[in-house]
């Protein structure tokens, strides 16, 4: 074929050119330590890489929210650790309370301690995160959230949970409301409440006691139960019988209006009449049982209502007004009793709290894991796309090389070939 | 005799110098560009009959070829067109595709870092730094889309004048065509049909340069002259005359240029698809193919950025208890009105659904009154307005704002065009970021005026997180010829139950805090939608319209108020009956009484609220739902802010921010590195055929050396002849001495 002179110049140049710019792609690949320059190179992988490295910084900010998290849990949990020892030195100064052979300075000085314990309850729970922000305020992390206040300790937070997203699924509540620590805890034995009447002049000291048959129990009922001691026909002996009533009012059925009465509402049904009294012996009625020891005096009431919310700082402030006020007796014992008893539910509701903290702590370890994991995997994965094989570029770099300079030299060899060199 | 070897030896001597200089000129052209070589013709003179037979009188130069061949040099001008059209739409699409994909420049990390910061006012949203920082990550992110729009703008403001440039060469070219045609016409007639080869070349070269600039096709005529047409035969050069182009403002969109020839005093605008090849139609076609989709499609995530993250703040309460407001200026879509519009109207549109918007240009024609074609430009998709305006077709609602338009007027709509250039940080107050919940509840009675707590419910009831619920409503009717013609309200979030009720005209129908009225007589399952308007700037506007396909004659009204979502409502329980009441829910419904089934959660949503309670309430529990006042610490707004980094906002639900983003990259890299390929191939094809021609027809200096030695040697060999015939005279004189 006959080859024009122009176009031994033209090909050779271009095609070194085309050698030196595949060099300088391959040079800015190793330079930059990146194989997609462009998104032109590989655009699937140039747009796979931005999703995966948006996945990777989502990971990355988890991490981050993991960690402010487990700061809020570790700090809430601390806190509750220092409500446990104080609510168990409260039961214990109760304990010493119970002791009929104190004197009245011994328990008013009881009472003194206990009025401590109360303040350092209160700046426990009103303890913020260092940096002003209450710890158990609900969303109102500003709001002091627990104040006293005539009518009894306030809560003026709210039952907000700040929700912290640890993993792409899950929101964890990073801590919990005052409300759930210190207020709701429910009195009695969680579903009533059994007092003595303050006028009770027996020694009739009453239990918590306890559900047997949750299917028998009628919700929202009160009862009282009251004690008659007389004999049965005159002359008799003295025998002490009691009668249980439901004093619940009837309910209205819907839609049926109620006509004032002018006479006196018809005493409550008795649930249980007239049972002669055994002392410590169960009393059962309504799927509930509880018993009272001691001798209850003629007219003596004990009350059993459904068990409703009471705080902390209420149970507290009840016992040190009670050991100031009230001379020993079976009323004081009633009292210390059903103030241990909301003592051991206000601990067992700490403890509760605590408990789901440290699921919470541990579940977090779990997701740290998981999402270091899936952190190598993204780090892997976008590796794989968009970093340079440094072997294969290196190799590639250098036969490129090679190229160049054998195109360079066989170049200036052909071009100095002319017959111009010979005539 | 001899004088015969005279003339004979001259006439070798004369060819032998004849190619000589046609050789010489060879060699001294071998680098002009479309040059073709030339070789001298010569023919035998025809012999004397001489008794024994002919005897030959020599040579004659006949004349001197250019070794041109049409066709090499026809391929050689077409791979040409399309190799400089390739090269140079790569040239201009490399500037795009090193631009948004850079991992420091593309606004992809910029949007990460605003979302991260998000995040941090989810997990401290008491904190001012935290708020700070997503203020000026958001600051950011609009200075990224801002910049990768004005270097789109400055792009396509360098292709206008790279139009100007290649048109005004285009016509150079022309010019100096038409003027060759000339020369070449009269050297033609002067030089009695002899070919003037140079100028022929250099008439070659002219149109192998002009198809560098637009494709163009070459009609040979007899007399040498040469017609030269472009794009679908718009004639550029006939004779002696050029037909110059022009660059002209485009009359659809003025923020263009179009190329326009001028035909008896009336200026013809060329369609972009007729001017195909070479850099102008590089140009162009970049310009409307990539450069203009490529700001539509920054623009519809830039813009998806800002509207969501309004809405989802004015969604909540920033850190003073206040309703949120917007957080980013969000673009209106750019109405161009047509150049050659007669009506007075004027034509707006708002954006009305992100997840219908596409990223496609639209084209409103006016038919008449009420009387319109959309055509989506992307894929030509037609849709007929036959009804009164606004309408909303694709996400966008095309308003007629003032004025009438008349038949024949045009308007192009760029719905998101503008959304990457405007948008911006609408605020620099740290507290207007909305963190919290708008509302709160409260298991028990409070304090009416502190909102503290009173007493605490005595039943199991909690109330779950909540949200604010703007999700779309329908409002379905049952057959009128069936009645009581009765209407169901059905809540696509399904936060709560469908509420039905009987239809009396005009009577409000209300849910979740608003109130429409609709009067007529709705058909069969006739619908009305009510939605967010998600251009209103502080509470949510509602906004309601009849579906498309509604054969009743029900019309429905603007609804009522802006839901407001601190309205509180109450929820009371009687456990007894099994039914829980909520008063100062917007409309009222406290007359009646809703059943509930005890221990299965029950949801509520009112006054734009929704939220569910669980567990088992007692008698007389009471819910209350309160603005979420001094809620430093709530962060459920801020939190449902952060995951908008990944909810699927785009085409229906199915494409998140970054998802729409790496589309962008995808699209990008995908054509050019397509374009590189084929303009590299095609840039091979042009070597490939380069060579055959210039095989054809290049010079090959060897050759030429070796035709100077032979011409040389023919030139001696013709003198020696000379000078033997002047010795065979000589011997013929010296008989006689």
């Amino acid at each position: 074929m006959r080859i024009s002179s122009n176009t031994v110049f033209d090909s050779n140049v271009a095609s070194m050119t085309q050698a030196q710019s595949r060099l300088l792609q391959t040079q800015q690949q190793i330079t930059t330590g990146r194989k997609i320059l462009t998104a032109a190179d590989d655009p699937v992988a140039a747009a796979r890489a931005l999703d995966l490295s948006q996945s990777d910084a989502i990971n990355t900010q988890f991490t981050s929210n993991r960690d402010t998290a487990r700061h809020n849990l570790s700090l809430t949990e601390s806190t509750l650790d220092g409500v446990t020892t104080l609510l168990q030195n409260v039961k214990t100064a109760a304990v010493t309370a119970g002791n009929g052979s104190l004197t009245v300075a011994d328990r008013t000085s009881i009472a003194t301690e206990l009025s401590g314990r109360l303040q350092e309850l209160l700046a426990l729970a009103n303890s913020t995160d260092g940096v002003g922000n209450y710890l158990f305020a609900g969303f109102q992390s500003r709001t002091q959230p627990f104040v006293d206040t005539p009518g009894g300790m306030g809560y003026f937070g709210d039952d907000g949970q700040r929700m912290i997203q640890v993993n792409s699924s899950r929101q964890m509540p990073s801590g919990n409301t005052g409300a759930e620590v210190f207020m709701r805890i429910k009195n009695g034995n969680g579903t009533f409440l059994t007092q003595a009447t303050a006028t009770n002049t027996g020694t009739g000291i009453v239990s918590a006691g306890s559900v047997t048959d949750s299917a028998l129990l009628k919700a929202d009922h009160s009862y009282s139960l009251t004690f008659s001691v007389g004999p049965d026909a005159p002359g008799g002996p003295d025998l002490t019988k009691y009668v249980v009533r439901d004093t619940t009012p009837p309910a209205v059925p819907p839609g049926t209006q109620v006509l004032p009465d002018p006479l006196l509402p018809p005493p409550p049904a008795p649930a249980v009449l007239g049972v002669p009294y055994v002392s410590g012996q169960a009393i059962s009625f309504d799927g509930m049982q509880f018993d009272i020891e001691g001798v209850p005096a003629n007219g003596d009431t004990f009350t059993v209502v459904p068990s409703t919310n009471e705080s902390v700082f209420k149970t507290i402030s009840d016992m040190i007004s009670m050991l100031q006020a009230v001379p020993s007796g079976a009323s004081v014992t009633n009292g210390l009793n059903r103030a241990m008893n909301h003592l051991d539910n206000a601990l067992n509701n700490v403890l509760t709290v605590r408990a789901s903290l440290g699921v919470r702590l541990n579940e977090l370890d779990a997701l740290q894991a998981e999402g270091d994991n899936l952190g190598l995997q993204f780090k892997q994965s976008l590796s794989l796309l968009q970093d340079v094989d440094y072997n294969k570029a290196i190799s590639d770099l250098t036969m490129q090389q090679t190229a160049l300079q054998a195109a360079q030299q066989t170049f200036s060899k052909v071009s100095g070939l002319s017959l111009f060199n010979y005539i | 005799m001899a004088g015969n070897i005279f003339t004979s030896a001259l006439s070798g001597m004369n060819a032998a110098q004849v190619a000589l200089t046609t050789t010489q000129h060879n060699i001294s052209n071998a680098n002009t560009p479309g040059f073709t070589r030339q070789e001298a013709m010569t023919s035998a003179r025809p012999g004397v009959q001489f008794g024994g037979g002919f005897i030959g009188q020599g040579v004659d130069v006949v004349g001197v070829k250019r070794m041109y061949d049409q066709f090499l040099s026809t391929q050689v001008l077409q791979e040409q067109a399309q190799s400089s059209y390739l090269s140079s739409y790569h040239t201009a699409l490399k500037q795009i595709d090193n631009l948004i994909a850079d991992p420091a420049a593309g606004a992809a990390p910029a949007m990460r870092d605003f979302f991260s910061a998000v995040n941090g006012v989810a997990n401290s949203p008491e904190s001012i730094p935290a708020r700070q920082t997503m203020l000026s990550n958001a600051q950011y992110a609009v200075n990224r889309f801002q910049a990768i729009d004005r270097r789109l703008t400055d792009i396509a403001n360098g292709l206008t004048d790279q139009v100007t440039a290649s048109v005004s060469q285009v016509n150079n070219y022309a010019k100096q065509i038409a003027a060759l045609n000339g020369n070449i016409k009269r050297a033609m007639g002067s030089g009695g049909g002899q070919v003037p080869n140079d100028l022929m070349d250099q008439r070659d070269q002219l149109v192998t340069m002009l198809n560098k600039e637009v494709k163009a096709t070459t009609l040979q005529q007899p007399d040498g002259t040469l017609n030269v047409l472009i794009g679908s035969g718009q004639t550029l050069v006939i004779d002696e005359q050029s037909m110059p182009l022009q660059v002209v403002r485009s009359a659809l969109d003025p923020s263009k240029v179009d190329v326009a020839y001028n035909i008896n005093n009336t200026t013809v605008v060329l369609q972009q698809s007729s001017i195909q090849g070479g850099n102008l139609g590089a140009y162009l076609t970049f310009r409307d193919q990539s450069l203009e989709p490529m700001r539509n499609e920054l623009g519809r995530v830039a813009l998806g950025m800002a509207m969501s993250v309004n809405q989802q703040n004015q969604s909540g309460l920033d850190l003073r208890g206040k309703l949120g407001g917007n957080i980013f200026h969000a673009a209106t879509p750019r109405v161009e009105v047509g150049g050659f519009n007669q009506g007075t109207a004027v034509i707006s549109a708002t954006i009305a659904d992100l997840g219908a918007l596409t990223t496609s240009d639209y084209q409103l024609k006016v038919n008449g009154v009420d009387n319109y074609t959309l055509v989506r430009l992307s894929d030509n998709t037609v849709t007929n307005i036959t009804s009164k305006l606004p309408q909303t077709i694709d996400g966008f609602t095309i308003n007629l704002a003032s004025g009438t338009a008349t038949s024949g007027d045009s308007f192009l709509i760029r719905p998101t065009a503008n959304a990457a250039r405007d948008i911006s940080v609408l605020t620099s107050d740290p507290s207007a970021i909305a963190a919290a919940a708008p509302m709160r509840g409260i298991a028990g009675t409070i304090n009416p005026v502190s909102g503290a707590l009173v007493s605490a419910n005595t039943g199991s009831g909690t109330i779950g997180s909540g949200q604010v619920n703007m999700s779309p409503v329908t409002i379905k009717f049952s057959d009128p010829a069936l009645p009581p013609q009765t209407y169901t309200v059905t809540d696509s979030s399904g936060a709560a139950a469908p509420v039905t009720g009987n239809y009396v005209a005009g009577n409000p129908i209300g849910y979740n805090g608003w109130t429409v009225n609709i009067s007529g007589a709705p058909g069969a399952n006739d619908v009305f939608n009510v939605v967010r308007n998600i251009n209103s700037t502080t509470s949510a506007q509602m906004s309601a319209s009849p579906a498309v396909t509604n054969v009743g004659t029900g019309t429905i009204s603007p609804p009522s108020a802006a839901v407001t979502w601190t309205t509180p409502f109450t929820v009371t329980f009687n456990a007894t009956a099994q039914t829980y009441t909520v008063t100062g829910a917007v409309p009222d419904v406290s007359a009646t009484p809703i059943p509930y089934t005890p221990g299965s959660p029950i949801k509520l949503s009112y006054n734009g609220w929704t939220t569910q309670i669980t567990g088992t309430p007692a008698n007389g529990d009471v819910f209350n739902f309160v603005p979420n006042k001094s809620a430093t610490g709530d962060n459920r707004n801020a939190l449902q802010l952060a995951a908008l980094q990944t909810t699927s906002i785009f085409s229906n639900g199915t494409t998140s921010l970054q998802a729409a983003y790496s589309q962008l990259v995808g699209n990008v890299g995908a054509k050019t590195n397509e374009l590189a390929v084929t303009s590299e191939a095609q840039l091979n094809m042009v070597n490939e055929s380069i060579k055959q021609q210039q095989s054809f027809s290049g010079v090959n200096l060897d050759e030429e050396a070796a035709n100077l030695l032979r011409f040389q040697r023919a030139y001696e060999a013709a003198a020696k002849a000379l000078q033997i015939s002047n010795n065979m005279f000589d011997a013929v004189l010296a008989l006689g001495r």
